[in-house]
């Protein structure tokens, strides 16, 4: 059912018929379904689902009980409630009830002032935070990968009021800036020469010969000795050949005379790469049947003398943007330094009071003895510890009164766009729009958009938006049942989740439908994976894009990884499945069980029935079958599919059932069936694709007054045929992305203002 | 002593990390082990072996008792002239050959601090016995990390022969645990910090302790830089800046606790990075490591060779480019002896560098060199003709005032070394009736 169409149409009609609209009423609809349909249970004696219905008053209804009539009405329009065996109320009751509740509210909607809402001063999360230091320095080795886990709050890690900040982890982002201006600035001097001496065995069977191999740590030259010892033979002169090699290559011939007191140590100077490197010595004589009285004792390592320096990295140039490779800063260098350090750290534009504190710490080095370069390491420090790095703050301006209403800055846009697609700080690109202020006018945006999305940092949005919405993260740490599924193992693992990543990949880079997450044609497979499925024809450990054929595959509920995500360890679990359907596809999660529930007898399944027969008998309880009955018809539908997404017609000896019934009526078979179902219901799939992107995008959990921004993004999504950037670009240019309120409970946004912003969001483009 | 985690695991939270969740549980421990040393220091002992003998004549002063010339070798001595003694006619006699042959460069090394005679051999069967140092750290080593510590500046091999039929065990260790288990010094700084504090402790003090200073600075700034902040902030905003706030506040107060309860032990001193080429760096970081094991009293017993016995280094950094063994048989060529002579006053520098330190290093109620004796001397006086009588020796040090010093003893010819060895443990509380071939105590150190 199209939710929507009929929304509207209701809207239409009960607009055009206010004055019939006005003689219904709470006592007149509402009360009198309620007592007819839902009394038995919902009353305040049983309380069923700890829900009394008869005692909600009419002054409450669009206000604080609106989300509750909601509810009701949803359930009873799905056919869950009044539940079975309890008789359906007659269609024209239910229309009239309905109708009734969407018409109360959209009056309401209408008359609410429009509502951007507040997002919360967002700290950066580890995703995050290993972006924005690989983007601001260059540097890429993950320093957050040791923090403590983000918690998550309605479904993802980058929720504003949830992300908090402890001392310890304030410990670790001191220790972490430390290490990264330690790695992204070269200002260590070369080390002092050491002596290092590479002993032969001890009774080594061959002691004329000596080969050893060592780590050369810094590049310059060395001093290598290669030392022998042995008795001197008295009275006659024995000359031996003593050959040097390094690195197999001979680099010195020397004489050793064999009489007392003559040349013992031996030596040559050559210039060394960082890296390994051996070291050979082997003692000769040339006399036939002269045993040699000498070994090798030592060869000795000295050095680096004239040290070399390695390159300077990436990033020491990314910040050094003044100033020759060494040295040779002025003042206005350091300056010049720390304004564009700050500005792309701050992710604003700067002013001198904004950097030139930074200043004091690289004179506060050199006090202390440290290079120039070694001073922008410790302000560098100071930068990535202050409050403005860590966190992302949007300022409220001074005008307008404190819970003004206002659109964020174009720097702000910058930051909540680059976070949004990329999990990471703006680029040079989006900072000079920003500085131009030309960010937020509607093409420019638009453009911007696109590129990101093309860019490979899109892929941030695969694996942090796709990783949390589809739950591909639990994937690293779920462990099947090594008995049941021996094929099971880390390859496969993460095969299944290189999958889903670039089948969400191709649908944000080739702007495809969102549909295609529910039915999508084709797939990306490598051979592991593709024998896993039965696939022919895939050879090789890369993946590459498959066209699918039949019933078998299609969209993300049946491939492996979602399979595997929703099954337990050694059984596949309808429940889960449909509780992940619903949560996530539809976005309508089922409350959580009542207490009491007794499990399922897990000894049984596979022997006295199927899967499907236990939860079966499990479900005739009436209490569990109001919630049962969303869930299980879709996670029935996908039996087809083990508890690692293979695909099997029996379950032991008994044949899969896969056929379902919604509460609705419409009935289906298998994943095919039930993808048909999703699809019929595409716009209720797209609103929950929606809230969820749109909650990540800005950090924050959904409210009531987003509603008109979600719908209006949803309009956009259907009118551009389900586009992925169509959803991109409407959560962009939505009002709680572009807007931002005080901080206060009154909103005292002007009104021209919104208008202005809601007419040009309304003109679909 | 209070049962307490390891000081090593302590101070490895010194390092770039300032995570210290442990201190709670160590900081008891810590308070008990600093109030042992406030109540009174304890006595520290120190020898300092250089091989090869010395060129005697620049060695001895002319005078006896307290106005004594400072001879040539002892020069660099001059600011300590006060706290030291100087002991002449000291025979370690198991050291001569005793029917043994030659080998007088092992036995020198073997017997000094033993006064034993060790047997001929070049095998395992190594025989020789326990020396003075061992005595003493099982007594006083129980109290420290580390009962005693052996260190040198110069490699050698542990088995095969090293002086005419001598096991290499013999001139490379003047420190043996037991008869036959000698303790080869270590000889890579790098692995001394490591072993005294951690490998994992951060690679420098200096900058650790600018690290500190600059940690601060950061962290003020940021608290002032967030309060300025937090002020154009509306409720829910701030609220994320107060934890902010006081995650800084609880850090600052973490550093400040670890300061505090490691100001005594952390090391004041730059991780090395290994053996430096330069002979004087090498030895006075060796020198630095001692002192700073001795200052936080992670050992109170430490033995340290300046050069293996018989060793032939040359000392290219005072242009001596001849090895030192070879140029004590100078047969009395004047050009060889000046440079034996060169040699022995380049140790005694380092050896100055090293008093040095313990002056200037507060320790209770007076310098660390106030509570430490610290012998310095070689096995042999004569290189040249390997004697091992009127043997080069002299105390430094107050020994936490058991001493008078500033004086110039002679004792009479042939006076076994060990008596002064026995004397030695007895200020040190480890009263020993006999050892090696002692014959009593030596008189004259505490009074004239």
């Amino acid at each position: 059912m199209n939710r929507f169409i009929t929304a509207g149409l209701i809207a239409v009609v009960t607009a055009g018929l206010s004055s019939a609209a006005e003689t219904r009423s709470f006592a007149t609809v509402v009360q009198p379904f309620v007592r007819k349909n839902c009394s038995g249970c919902h009353n305040a004696s049983l309380m069923s689902g700890g829900l009394d219905l008869m005692s909600r008053q009419a002054a409450d209804f669009a206000g604080k009980d609106r989300d509750l009539w909601e509810k009701v009405a949803r359930r009873v329009e799905a056919g869950e409630m009044p539940p079975k065996p309890m008789p359906r109320p007659k269609e024209a009751d239910i229309q009239a009830f309905e109708s009734f509740i969407h018409a109360e509210f959209d009056r309401a909607d209408r008359n609410m002032r429009p509502d951007p809402g507040r997002v919360t001063a967002r700290r950066l999360n580890r995703y995050e935070y290993n972006n924005t230091i690989r983007d601001l320095l260059g540097v890429d080795f993950k320093p957050a990968n040791d923090f403590p886990a983000d918690d998550s709050g309605y479904g993802f890690d980058n929720i504003g009021d949830v992300l908090s900040l402890s001392p310890t982890l304030m410990e670790k982002y001191l220790a972490a800036a430390e290490q990264i201006a330690k790695k992204a600035i070269a200002a260590d001097p070369p080390p002092k020469p050491t002596v290092e001496r590479l002993k032969a065995e001890l009774n080594s069977p061959h002691p004329q010969d000596f080969e050893s191999k060592r780590n050369i740590g810094y590049q310059g030259d060395y001093d290598i000795r290669v030392q022998v010892a042995g008795q001197s033979t008295r009275g006659a002169s024995h000359i031996l050949k003593l050959a040097v090699k390094v690195d197999g290559e001979e680099h010195g011939a020397f004489e050793v005379d064999t009489a007392p007191d003559k040349k013992r140590g031996f030596d040559i100077r050559l210039p060394l790469t960082r890296g390994e490197h051996s070291f050979e010595a082997a003692l000769t004589s040339a006399e036939e049947g002269f045993t040699i009285p000498f070994r090798i004792d030592h060869i000795e390592l000295r050095g680096p003398f004239n040290p070399i320096p390695p390159p300077p990295p990436e990033s020491h140039k990314r910040i050094f943007i003044c100033g020759h490779a060494n040295g040779q800063h002025n003042p206005e260098c350091a300056r010049t330094i720390m304004r564009d350090l700050v500005r792309r750290a701050f992710r604003r534009s700067v002013t001198d009071a904004d950097f030139e504190p930074y200043l004091k710490f690289i004179a506060m080095a050199q006090t202390h003895g440290d290079s120039f370069e070694q001073g922008v390491r410790v302000a560098l420090e100071a930068v990535l510890v202050s409050p403005e790095f860590l966190f992302r703050i949007e300022h409220d301006p001074d005008s307008g009164g404190p819970a003004a209403a206002h659109r964020i800055n174009d720097f702000e846009l910058a930051t909540r766009l680059s976070y949004f697609l990329w999990s990471s700080m703006p680029d040079e690109e989006l900072f000079r729009l920003a500085e131009q202020s030309k960010l937020h006018t509607p093409a420019v945006l638009e453009a911007e958009v696109r590129r990101m999305l093309r860019d490979p940092k899109a892929f941030a949005l695969v694996e942090n938006f796709g990783g949390q919405w589809l739950e591909l993260r639990n994937l690293d740490s779920i462990q099947p049942d090594p008995d049941k599924f021996p094929t099971f193992d880390n390859e496969l693992r993460a095969a299944m989740k290189r999958e889903t990543q670039l089948f969400i990949q191709s649908i944000i880079r080739e702007d495809r439908s969102v549909l295609d997450f529910i039915d999508g044609k084709y797939t990306y497979l490598n051979e592991r994976l593709a024998k896993h499925y039965g696939i022919a024809g895939v050879t090789g450990p890369e993946f590459r894009r498959v066209e699918l054929t039949g019933n078998q595959r299609g969209g993300v509920l049946t491939q492996a990884s979602v399979l595997t995500v929703s099954s337990y360890a050694a059984r596949t679990s309808p429940v889960l499945r449909g509780k992940f359907i619903l949560e996530n596809f539809l976005n309508s999660p089922p409350p959580p069980p009542p207490p009491d529930v007794p499990n399922l007898d897990e000894s049984k399944i596979g022997v006295a029935g199927s899967v499907r027969q236990q939860f079966e008998a499990h479900r005739a309880n009436p209490v569990c079958a109001s919630c049962h009955m969303r869930m299980d018809p879709l996670g029935f539908a996908l039996e087809n599919y083990d508890a690692i997404g293979r695909w099997r017609t029996h379950e032991g000896k008994f044949p899969i059932d896969a056929s379902g019934v919604m509460p609705d009526g419409r009935k289906f078979d298998g994943a095919a069936g039930m993808k048909q179902v999703l699809l019929g219901d595409r716009d209720q799939f797209a609103r929950a694709l929606t809230e969820k992107l749109l909650t990540y995008g800005l950090g924050r959990g959904l409210e009531r007054y987003d509603r008109p921004a979600v719908q209006s993004i949803c309009r956009r999504l259907q009118a551009k045929n389900y586009r992925f950037s169509a959803l991109v670009l409407g959560i962009v240019e939505s009002l709680p992305f572009q807007m931002r309120r005080g901080d206060a409970n009154a909103i005292t946004m002007s009104r021209a203002r919104t208008d202005a912003l809601v007419s040009k969001r309304s003109v679909d483009r | 002593m209070k049962k307490s985690l390891p000081r090593r695991t302590f101070l490895r939270g010194l390092g770039a990390t300032i995570a210290l969740p442990v201190l709670d549980a160590m900081t008891p421990a810590l308070a008990s082990g600093a109030n042992r040393l406030a109540a009174k220091s304890p006595l520290r002992l120190s020898i300092v072996y250089v091989p090869n003998g010395i060129m005697m004549k620049d060695w001895t002063p002319q005078a006896e008792g307290a106005a004594f010339e400072l001879p040539r070798i002892l020069k660099p001595l001059e600011p300590f002239r006060d706290q030291i003694l100087v002991l002449s006619g000291l025979t370690q006699n198991n050291g001569r050959a005793l029917g043994d042959g030659p080998g007088d460069h092992a036995r020198a090394a073997a017997t000094f601090l033993t006064g034993v005679h060790p047997r001929k051999t070049y095998g395992a069967d190594i025989q020789n016995g326990v020396s003075f140092d061992q005595i003493a750290a099982q007594h006083v080593g129980e109290n420290t990390r580390f009962p005693s510590l052996e260190l040198g500046c110069e490699d050698g091999r542990l088995v095969g022969n090293c002086d005419s039929g001598y096991s290499c065990a013999y001139s490379n260790s003047i420190s043996w645990r037991t008869a036959t288990t000698p303790n080869p010094p270590e000889i890579n700084p790098r692995i001394v910090f490591e072993r005294l504090f951690g490998a994992n402790a951060a690679d420098d003090a200096a900058t650790r302790a600018k690290r500190r200073l600059y940690n601060k600075s950061i962290l003020d700034f940021v608290l002032s830089d967030a309060k300025r902040l937090e002020g154009d902030l509306g409720p829910t905003d701030r609220r994320k800046l107060d934890e902010y706030l006081s995650a800084i506040r609880e850090l600052e107060r973490r550093i400040e606790t670890a300061e505090r309860d490691n100001k005594d032990i952390a090391p004041p001193m730059d991780k090395p990075a290994g053996v430096p080429v330069d002979y004087a760096e090498h030895a006075r970081l060796m020198f630095d490591l001692q002192t700073i094991a001795l200052q936080a009293d992670l050992t109170r017993v430490i033995t340290f060779m300046m050069g293996r016995e018989g060793s032939t280094r040359p000392y290219r950094e005072i242009g001596i480019s001849e090895a030192h063994h070879p140029l004590t048989h100078h047969r009395n060529n004047p050009d060889m002896m000046e440079k034996v002579t060169q040699i022995n006053c380049y140790h005694m520098e380092q050896f100055a560098y090293f008093l040095g330190k313990l002056k200037a290093t507060p320790d209770g109620d007076g310098t660390l060199l106030d509570h430490s004796l610290i012998l310095y001397g070689s096995g042999l006086s004569d290189g040249n003709r390997h004697s091992h009588n009127n043997l080069p020796n002299l105390i430094a040090g107050g020994a936490c005032g058991t001493l008078k010093t500033g004086r110039h003893i002679q004792y009479p010819a042939e006076t076994p070394m060990n008596n002064l060895f026995v004397t030695i443990l007895d200020r040190m509380g480890v009263p020993t009736e006999k050892l090696g071939d002692s014959t009593g105590t030596l008189d004259q150190l505490t009074d004239v």
